[in-house]
């Protein structure tokens, strides 16, 4: 099912999308107007340029704008015929783009009260991605931490966080993270009594002290060694990446950084800084003129820093098995050497 | 997977066992950076103490590590004892790491050496809109317990859901927020009567909301609102009795 060793690049994904389908990233990160949606049609764009087939999702039903962004005036077939079992086929709510490669499935600003699909009809949408003919499919989430966004992210292969640089967007991102993380330990677990306690450990102030991961590790230990064994594994391929965006200074570049340093020694979670994204007000001016960056000005700062991450995203191996999935037993590739180095162009000194 | 009690030196600062003395500079002022107070990526988790915990143990780790001979004997003594399992690959989850913060390190450290009182200004600018931003935006988006903050009314009984679902007893908030029990519990029974003036009410709803991740914002004013509404309502069919 999972293969241990993967070949990197253009090899690999034509053997994924033949034998597990496209591979799925999702676009998250807790707080709103922190950039997903650009950030999303962005590298669905830089990827559909590098050649790649690309499905971007809109999964953001109530602040939907996904098209917007890649010059789809409103469309006619959106999710929300899915979600309303109007429609069975996700195929036919594809809509092309602009762009050569580049498909889009939309939301629309519709009838809100049934924006959110029930628990059965999201396990369908999800297995329906899955059977998307392409290399990628992205998904832009919504705001939040609700439980529909939280199960989108983890059973993504990727699962991408976007942080800017500022107080809010921090505390949502650890929110997020930390929301993510018990819900996906929750469903590891197998027996009641552990589940129970991850519960527990979920509510910050719970009164058995458990404040981290690594303390709900210990809890677990002591009294079910081969649940301790599952919760070791999942930790393990629980590796969410994270991109820094709206960045203008050196310091901001070093958020990435230390926000996974942070997540390492005090959650306990691996984190993949791939990278950020400066802050520029032609990456404004690009949303008016609803075309991505990349596309319109390729060669400008944040372009560059953009097809950076695709090329990265591309490089890397998925970073986390499917909820439904066995639970894999390989540890993760050793990812390739980290994120941007030199401080590119566009980029203040301080 | 282990603690931070159980990181060894090079764990700590995230660097190779074989970092040069530059590496190990970097790492080190790289960390400092991290995890000092007010720092932007330690925002809204950490409480005071686990924070200087730490920073004594980069400390410590930069102290032996810095010196020649105190690293010699370290490395020395840390050889024999190495692989001290507790998960089944302890090393692995940290191991992978550790070339990105060299390489952090090294991607930074031009940035590094140029950046001086412009930072400080700018983190205590952000601890400044820090103060301001937490009071609008502390803990409003919490795990799954976000399916009851849609807005709309709150009363009495939508705060009691609330705090049951998000897994709260009344005790605990009492300990937090200083409210007694009962007004508490006369705040979720909507027992007006036996609740002081409004202002008080005021206070404590707000307290409460805070504490069990609810945005104040939402909840006072309608939770005031019916509060008031009940109290008019009472003290007119008391005139009216009374007449």
């Amino acid at each position: 099912m999972i293969s241990s060793t993967h070949p990197a690049g253009d090899s690999y994904d034509a053997t994924r999308s033949v034998a597990r389908g496209p591979r799925l990233l999702a676009v998250g990160g807790g707080k709103g107007g922190v950039g997903k949606t650009f950030v999303t049609a962005n590298l669905a764009a830089a990827l559909a340029r590098a050649g790649k087939r690309v499905v971007v999702v809109d999964v953001d039903l109530e602040g939907a704008n996904l098209h917007t962004c890649l010059g789809v005036a409103s469309p006619q077939k959106t999710l929300a015929d899915f979600v309303a079992e109007r429609e069975d086929d996700l195929g036919k709510l594809l809509i092309d783009t602009p762009l050569a490669n580049l498909k889009l499935i939309a939301a629309t600003h519709g009838n809100l009260a049934d924006a959110q699909p029930s628990h059965l009809r999201r396990v369908r949408l999800l297995r329906g991605l899955r059977q998307l003919d392409a290399d990628f499919v992205l998904l832009d989430l919504g705001a939040g931490a609700h439980a529909s966004v939280l199960d989108y992210f983890l059973v993504s292969d990727d699962g991408i966080l976007v942080v800017q640089p500022e107080p809010t967007s921090v505390e949502n991102t650890y929110t997020f993270l930390r929301a993510a993380f018990y819900r996906r330990m929750r469903l590891a677990m197998v027996g009641h009594g552990v589940r129970q306690l991850v519960t527990v450990a979920m509510d910050q102030r719970n009164e058995r002290g458990i404040k981290s991961p690594l303390d709900l590790l210990r809890e677990i230990e002591a009294t079910d060694t081969a649940e301790a064994h599952r919760f070791v594994e999942t930790m393990r391929v629980f590796r969410p990446r994270l991109i820094v965006n709206a960045v203008r200074t050196a310091e901001d570049v070093k958020l990435g950084f230390a926000v996974a340093s942070v997540c390492r020694k005090y959650f306990g979670i691996e984190t993949e800084y791939l990278g950020y994204v400066n802050y520029d007000d032609e990456a404004r001016r690009s949303v008016s003129m609803r075309r991505p960056i990349v596309d319109l000005r390729s060669d400008a700062d944040v372009s560059i820093y953009l097809q950076r991450i695709a090329r990265k995203l591309m490089e890397l191996s998925p970073a986390q098995a499917s909820v439904q999935g066995p639970a894999p037993t390989h540890t993760p590739a050793p990812t390739p050497p980290p994120a941007p180095a030199p401080l590119a162009p566009g980029i203040s000194r301080g | 997977m282990r603690g931070i009690d159980e990181l060894d030196h090079y764990e700590m600062l995230e660097v190779p066992r074989g970092a040069s003395p530059g590496e190990i500079d970097r790492a080190y002022r790289m960390a400092q950076e991290t995890w000092a107070e007010g720092s932007l990526a330690l925002y809204s988790i950490f409480e005071k103490r686990d924070a200087s915990e730490i920073r004594a143990r980069l400390d410590e780790a930069y102290r032996v590590l810095a010196d020649p001979e105190l690293r010699a004997s370290y490395d020395q003594s840390h050889r024999a004892t190495e692989p001290l399992a507790i998960g089944p690959t302890p090393t692995a989850t940290i191991a992978p790491a550790a070339p990105d913060a060299a390489a952090a390190g090294r991607a930074i450290n031009g940035a590094a050496r140029t950046l001086p009182s412009i930072d400080e200004s700018a983190r205590v600018a952000r601890a400044a809109e820090a103060a301001v931003t937490r009071v609008f935006e502390e803990d409003t988006e919490r795990y799954d317990g976000r399916d009851d903050d849609a807005g709309g009314e709150y009363d009495g009984p939508r705060l009691r859901r609330t705090r049951l679902f998000r897994g709260y007893e009344i005790d605990q908030i009492a300990d937090v927020t200083k409210v007694s029990g009962s007004h508490l519990r006369n705040i979720e029974d909507e027992n007006f009567a036996d609740l002081p003036a409004d202002v008080y009410v005021r206070g404590f709803v707000t307290a409460y909301a805070r504490t069990i991740g609810l945005d104040p914002v939402l909840v006072v004013p309608s939770y005031m609102t019916r509060l008031q509404e009940s109290r008019q309502k009472n003290s007119r069919s008391r005139f009216l009795g009374l007449r």
